[in-house]
This record gives C-alpha cells, sequence and structure tokens, in this order.
C-alpha cells in the first residue's frame, strides 16, 4: 500500500502547480483538469485500496494456516488458531559406567540408560496429553495421560504419571543435577495409574496436587500400566509452596517449601523386586525372596510415605533437600506382621559456574558450545550426601524368621557424590558423576568377600544425553 | 473404606468447584455491521444472566462477511450460535452440515428475525453525483461501492434490491440482468464484507456511493459527521431480515444449550429490542422499540425477498450459486 502513496503525492503536487498555473485561464477548461485529477486520485486510492484487501487476506491466510516449528531439536505442529497441537520430543541418554571399586567386581559397561520420544499437545486448548514410550533396558509407556485444564487452579489428570511424592522423582531425569537420582529416592514411588487434582493457586505460589493411584512398591513403576492386583488404592496428597514465585526483588523468589504423603493398602512383594540400589544402581538391600511363601516377604496392609522437600534456587546457586519416610506392614509366610520403618534423606547442591541461573528446570546456557566461535557453553559442578536407613527389626530374630538376609542387604547407605556437568546446548549435556556409597551392616552380619556389602562402592559414570 | 471416603470426598470436591466455578463462554459467529449492537448487547444479556442464575456469562464476537461466516461454522468453528445477515446463510448450516434442524426458522418468533434493516445509499456531504434512485448507480461515470454477494450477505440484499427495481421499471428479467451488470461495471472495490465496504468507501474515500445496510450508513453518519455524509433513500428497497439461531450440534457438545438459546430470546425482549432500535435495527416485535425509534427511520417501500424472488433458496440458486448471474454479470 504504501508503495503507492508517493506516487499520489507526485499527482497531487503535480494538481496543485497545473492548477496555479491554470488559474488565470477560462473555468471549464480548469473544471476539466479538476475532474481528471479527481478520477486519477479515485484511480490511486482504489489501486492502494485493492492492495490493502489483498495483504489482509494473505495475512488471514496466513494466520488461519498451521504452523510447524522446530527449535532444539523439538518439531511442533500447531493450528493456525493455537488451540491445537503436536509436539514431539526426545531424550537420549549414553552413558559409561566404571566400578573403581567394589567387592563384587562389577563389570564396567556401556549403557544405553535411557531412549525415550515423547507425544505431548493440546486439543482445543483444554485437554492436554502425553505419551512417552521407553525403549531402554524394558520397554515400556512411561507416561499416558489426559490433563483437562479448565483453568489454572483446577486440573484433572487421568492415566499414567508420576506419583506426586518425591521432590527429586517429580524433577525431570534430564535436568536433575546428578545423572542418577539419590538413594532417597528408592522409598518414594513412581509412576503409577490413576487421577489427579491438581493446580495453582494464589498466583502460582502454591501448587497442590491430591490423587488417587493404583498403588506401587518403594520405587516402583507401574510398568505396563495394568489394572490394580490388590483392592487397595493409595491415595497421595502433596503441597509445595514457592511463597516469594513473581517477586523479581525478593532474594528467596527461588524458595520452595512443601511435603507429600501418600497411605493405601499393599499386597505382594514389599520394596520393589529387585530392592534399593545405590549410585551404581547396584542392589544393597532386599526382603527375602525365597521359592516358598515360608521363604518370601510380602506387603500385607498399609503402607505410608511422607516427604518434607524443599528447594531454594539464586542465581548459580541450587540446593534441593528431600526426607523420605516410607513404612509398609510386611509378613514373611505366616509369620509375624511386621510394621517396617525406612528414612531416606538426600542434600544436593549445584554452582553454574559460567553464571547461568540455576533452577528447578535445569540451566539454560547462554552460548553453545562452539569450537570454531570459540563459546563453550555452560559447566555446573554438583555434590550430594544421601542415605537410607533400613529399619533394623527386617534383621532380628532367627534366620527363620527375619525379613531379609543380613550377609547380602545393608541395614544403612551412605552415598557421597561430586560431578561436572557440561552444557554442550540446552539440548544437550554431559555429566561426570563419582559416587562413593559406604554400607553399615546389620550386628552379626558375615557377608562373602565378594558381596556388594562386603565393601564400599566407588563408581564413575559419565553421560551424554541429547534431550529436546 | 476410608479410601471410599476419601474417593467421595474427592468427587464431591471436584463437582462443587465444578458447580460454584460456573462460567459460561458463549461465541456468536455474526456478520459484519453487527459488532457494536453485540458489543452492547451482550452486556446486557451477561448481566440478566448473572441476575437470573448467579453464574458468569462471556461472549465472544466473531464478525465477517456472512457466507463466510456460515462456512466457518460449517468447517468447524464451533459457533454456540450464529447471528448473520440473511436465511439463506443460517440455511447453509442445516443443508450442509446437519449442524440445526431444517425447522430452524421455527423456533424464535418473527422467522427467528429479531430485528430487519433495509438497503439505502450513503453519498459524500451535497451528494456531488446527485443520487436519488437506483438508476442513478449504473450512469457511467459513477463509483459504487458494495461488497462481494459470494462472500457478504448485505451485498446479497444489495443485489437483489437493485435487481428488483429493475425488473419492477423495466418489465423483464433479461433487463433487472442488464441493468445490474451496468451498476456492478461501476464498482470500484469488491470488498468481502459490508463493514470493508464501509471502510473502503468513509475512510478510504473511495467512490461516490456506497449501497449500504440502513443501520450501517446511520453508523457512519454518527461515527464520523453528518458534514461528511448523506443518506440517500431509494424509491423502493428489500426488507432485510438478519436470521439467528442456536447451532444444535454445538451447544450439545458443550453444554450451553440452555444459555445459548436464552440468549437469543433476550432479542426478543424489551431491552434487547431497544438495544437494536439504538444500533439503528429496526426492532421486529417490541411496539415500545418500534414506536421510540419510528422516527429515525425513513419511510420506504420495501418488498421481501420471499416476494420478489420466492424465497432464499431460489433466489441464492439463481444469483449467487457458481455459474448464476453474479458470476455471468462480474466474470472478469
Amino acid at each position: 500500500m504504501n508503495a503507492f502513496r508517493p506516487a499520489r503525492v507526485a499527482v497531487l503536487l503535480s494538481a496543485v502547480v497545473l492548477h496555479g498555473s491554470l488559474f488565470a485561464q477560462a473555468d471549464p477548461e480548469i473544471e476539466a483538469l479538476r475532474e481528471q485529477i479527481r478520477q486519477l486520485d479515485q484511480k490511486l486510492r482504489v489501486l492502494e485500496r485493492k492492495q490493502e484487501l489483498k495483504d489482509e487476506e494473505a495475512a488471514a491466510k496466513s494466520k488461519a494456516a498451521p504452523k510447524v516449528t522446530a527449535s532444539d531439536g523439538r518439531v511442533e505442529v500447531t493450528s493456525g488458531d493455537g488451540a491445537h497441537s503436536l509436539r514431539l520430543r526426545g531424550l537420549v541418554q549414553a552413558d559409561y559406567r566404571y566400578y573403581a571399586d567394589s567387592a563384587n567386581d562389577t563389570p564396567d559397561s556401556f549403557l544405553l540408560r535411557r531412549a525415550r520420544l515423547v507425544f505431548e499437545g493440546k486439543f482445543s486448548n483444554l485437554f492436554q496429553f502425553v505419551v512417552q514410550p521407553e525403549f531402554a533396558s524394558t520397554i515400556q509407556i512411561l507416561d499416558a495421560n489426559v490433563n483437562a485444564a479448565f483453568s489454572p487452579a483446577l486440573q484433572l489428570r487421568v492415566g499414567k504419571f508420576k506419583t506426586p511424592v518425591g521432590l527429586e522423582q517429580l524433577q525431570s531425569d534430564p535436568v536433575a543435577f546428578f545423572n542418577e537420582r539419590s538413594v532417597a529416592t528408592n522409598l518414594t514411588p513412581n509412576r503409577d495409574v490413576g487421577l489427579q487434582l491438581h493446580g495453582d493457586l494464589f498466583g502460582e505460589r502454591l501448587n497442590y496436587a491430591v490423587g488417587v493411584f493404583n498403588g506401587v512398591p518403594d520405587a516402583g513403576n507401574n510398568v505396563t500400566g495394568s489394572s490394580d492386583s490388590d483392592h487397595g488404592k493409595n491415595v497421595v496428597v502433596r503441597l509445595f509452596a514457592t511463597p516469594f514465585a513473581g517477586e523479581a526483588d525478593s532474594a528467596f523468589r527461588g524458595l520452595g517449601v512443601g511435603v507429600a504423603a501418600s497411605r493405601g493398602t499393599f499386597s505382594g512383594t514389599a520394596g520393589r523386586a529387585s530392592g534399593y540400589r545405590t549410585d551404581g544402581q547396584q542392589t544393597f538391600f532386599t526382603y527375602l525372596s525365597g521359592a516358598t511363601p515360608a521363604d518370601t516377604v510380602a506387603a500385607v496392609g498399609r503402607g505410608t510415605t511422607v516427604s518434607p522437600q524443599a528447594y531454594f534456587y539464586s542465581g548459580p546457586f541450587g540446593v534441593l533437600a528431600e526426607y523420605v519416610v516410607s513404612s509398609i506392614e510386611v509378613q514373611r509366610g505366616t509369620g509375624r506382621v511386621a510394621d517396617v520403618k525406612n528414612h531416606g534423606y538426600n542434600l544436593s547442591f549445584g554452582y553454574v559456574l559460567t553464571g547461568e541461573d540455576a533452577s528447578y528446570r535445569g540451566v539454560s546456557p547462554k552460548t553453545s558450545f562452539n569450537a570454531a566461535t570459540g563459546t563453550w557453553g555452560a559447566f555446573e559442578v554438583v555434590g550430594r550426601i544421601a542415605g537410607v536407613d533400613i529399619d533394623d527389626t527386617v534383621f532380628t530374630g532367627p534366620a527363620t524368621l527375619r525379613l531379609a538376609n543380613p550377609n547380602v542387604s545393608a541395614t544403612a547407605l551412605t552415598s557421597y557424590g561430586l560431578g561436572l556437568n557440561w552444557y554442550f546446548s540446552k539440548a544437550a549435556r554431559a555429566n561426570f558423576n563419582v559416587f562413593h556409597n559406604t554400607f553399615k551392616l546389620a550386628p552379626g552380619a558375615t557377608p562373602a568377600p565378594t558381596a556388594l556389602i562386603g565393601d564400599d562402592e566407588t563408581t564413575f559414570i559419565s553421560r551424554l544425553q541429547l534431550s529436546f | 473404606m476410608k479410601t471410599k471416603i476419601f474417593l467421595s470426598s474427592l468427587l464431591a470436591a471436584t463437582l462443587a468447584v465444578a458447580a460454584s466455578a460456573k462460567k459460561i463462554e458463549l461465541l456468536n459467529v455474526s456478520y459484519d455491521p453487527t459488532r457494536e449492537l453485540y458489543v452492547e448487547f451482550n452486556k446486557a444479556f451477561a448481566a440478566h444472566w448473572k441476575a437470573t442464575t448467579g453464574d458468569d456469562v462471556t461472549i465472544k464476537q466473531s464478525h465477517g462477511g456472512s457466507g463466510k461466516q456460515a462456512r466457518s461454522v460449517i468447517d468447524g468453528l464451533r459457533a454456540d450460535v450464529v447471528t448473520l445477515a440473511l436465511a439463506g446463510d443460517v440455511d447453509a448450516l442445516h443443508q450442509n452440515a446437519k449442524l440445526i434442524p431444517a425447522d430452524w426458522q421455527k423456533r424464535l418468533p418473527h422467522n427467528s428475525a429479531p430485528y430487519t434493516s433495509t438497503i439505502v445509499f450513503l453519498v459524500r456531504a451535497g451528494n456531488p453525483q446527485k443520487i436519488k434512485d437506483w438508476d442513478d448507480l449504473a450512469k457511467p461515470g459513477v463509483s459504487v461501492i458494495t461488497p462481494n454477494p459470494k462472500t457478504s450477505g448485505g451485498a446479497q440484499w444489495n443485489y437483489l434490491a437493485a435487481w428488483e427495481y429493475a425488473r419492477r421499471k423495466y418489465g423483464s428479467e433479461e433487463q433487472a440482468k442488464a441493468f445490474v451488470a451496468r451498476l456492478y461495471k461501476n464498482v470500484a472495490v469488491l470488498d468481502s464484507g459490508a463493514r470493508g465496504a464501509t471502510t473502503t468507501f468513509v475512510q478510504r474515500g473511495i467512490g461516490d456511493v456506497f449501497i449500504s445496510w440502513e443501520n450501517e450508513a446511520f453508523l457512519a453518519l454518527h461515527e464520523f459527521g453528518k458534514d461528511k455524509f448523506e443518506i440517500v433513500v431509494p424509491s423502493i428497497s428489500i426488507l432485510a431480515e438478519p436470521t439467528v439461531a442456536v447451532v444444535d450440534q454445538v451447544v450439545k457438545r458443550k453444554g450451553t444449550e440452555a444459555v445459548a438459546k436464552a440468549y437469543l430470546e433476550y432479542l426478543y425482549s424489551e431491552e434487547g429490542q431497544d438495544i437494536a432500535g439504538k444500533h439503528f435495527y429496526r426492532p421486529a416485535v417490541s411496539d415500545a422499540a418500534k414506536k421510540k425509534y419510528a422516527s429515525v427511520f425513513p419511510k420506504v417501500e420495501l418488498f421481501t425477498i420471499d416476494e420478489a424472488f420466492g424465497g432464499w433458496t431460489k433466489a441464492k440458486k439463481t444469483h449467487f450459486a457458481d455459474g448464476g448471474t453474479f458470476d455471468q454479470i462480474y466474470a472478469r
């Protein structure tokens, strides 16, 4: 449209000049010229308007057309009105585990830790969905759920998703300080099938979640997403406050404090089948599981998990802490029912050496690694101390009655971790972590020289991760 | 047992929250010149609904050429109600997508037309081209602004009004077609909707005469000043009956059936009719509103679409369908 304006101005100026020079001439001639100018002006206006209409039509078509975007490896298709979208994301983690010192001489190994494709999207601005298959190790559907967001304060999620208990468990894998979550997460439930009401209140200062799930053992996943194996349901409540969120000038805007609790009845295998693991992902505790029911420990009653939790992020510094108490009523064969109460804790911290802000949702490097331009991305140092204390009652009594074998299971584990994270970009990260785990043995335990708990475990785990 | 109690409480809490936070949203898909009318009417209805039920209702508006708007709804735009320029466009929702029943026009009084209007001419101050009647629009050198009848309901009223004038004056369909062809030869810009055509004439300064909805012409006088434009009332014009309907298939899915129905019914209330008159639409049912605004609207001989063209279905097929008379006279 603007292209025509100079032309119109030129014509009008010419008209003025002509008008002046011909002022003295006869009226009919002036009138004829005036009419000619009027007609020229109209023609130019018409051309301008037609161009304007074409531009409007083109803009409307472009607005209505679906948009395809690709950034940081993500591909997203969004409808013209933005109400519908489908996004494809992915996560690949390739590890190398080196066991520097462990009594059982575990083989060092390359490992594909996670290989996931994430399909997520929304319908009509009301429903969001996530489908996330896992292709590494046990192939399974990790997440498959639909969230109906009636408002930020009232949302209903149905399907399979993370049980809202453990703070570190709820954090996305690729952005955690360490490449393996702390040993405290051994005591919190993982993904389960159920429904959850949740939302943000008071200007996103308080997040709540109330849910009912089939119930999974400590750190367990409902791998198949199948129906409940018992009649009991697990009820979960979590409140997490970020009281200074949104206050840009507050030194505590990165503070979050909360508590989560779950309670339900369980039957079947107590704890997860493969037991509780070290940072090196080796089993340091498991309930007895023998060839006969008399030699097998099973859950037979109420299970409760309580976890106070908090994080604080300020500039490049971040700290995450949680404490977990997990109790479960278990029974060996037809023996006594024991109320076993295990404790876990985790204190992790990180500092981004290159100055970027740390957050619960990860670090966004200011630059991406590029040898040609001399940019290196971001570097972060991390540290952790964590532990699990198993209820001594599982080791008491004669061998025919006790619930765990003291010669293969430790009564406590203390874990120390140090690491360096190199963010090549927002999507690519390398981790270099060293873990040292020490075991406390039950009274009278005489583990074999090759048993894991016979000596401390020191592990180096490196990872190259692509998360988009 | 405790779990069951909890589950019941959770369900009750969900229902309670959902019930207490009843915020309803309606989408009214309308034609171009009704923007101002529905801004005021929506506020009035929201207040009425809140007072009646305690619920909050927000009405979103969508405007464009009437035919184009009908196609958007047929293509999936989730309109709770349509308030379009002509019954033919509303009927397309039944004909093409079965979104409404065949007898939709019988569900509300006055054939679902809560207000009426007609077609007049808007000319520039002083009427430099001496426009008096339809004949003047077909004279050489007169620049006419009217929207595209393929996309605009208002433009179809314009087209049919001109056609019927010529048929009556010159005596045959052929003469009417020749007259309308001459008139459209004078059309400088063919906008997709009435509001765009108003912009072309009023704001962009194009054309000598704008064939306009009566309400749109009054709005132009009101907004831009009587010193800039004049309304010319032709010797004969058409009774334009914009119609309204609840989009059954949408409201059933959204659960907004009751409020959508009440919304349209409120157009027939005293307040609804008064708001229509205030925005230069002729109230269709309220005697009080008719009396109040009688002096605003000029007297003009009006014919109906049924009398002159045998109804919208026939008129659309003859004149505006692909290959119809408009395509024949306006082929480029």
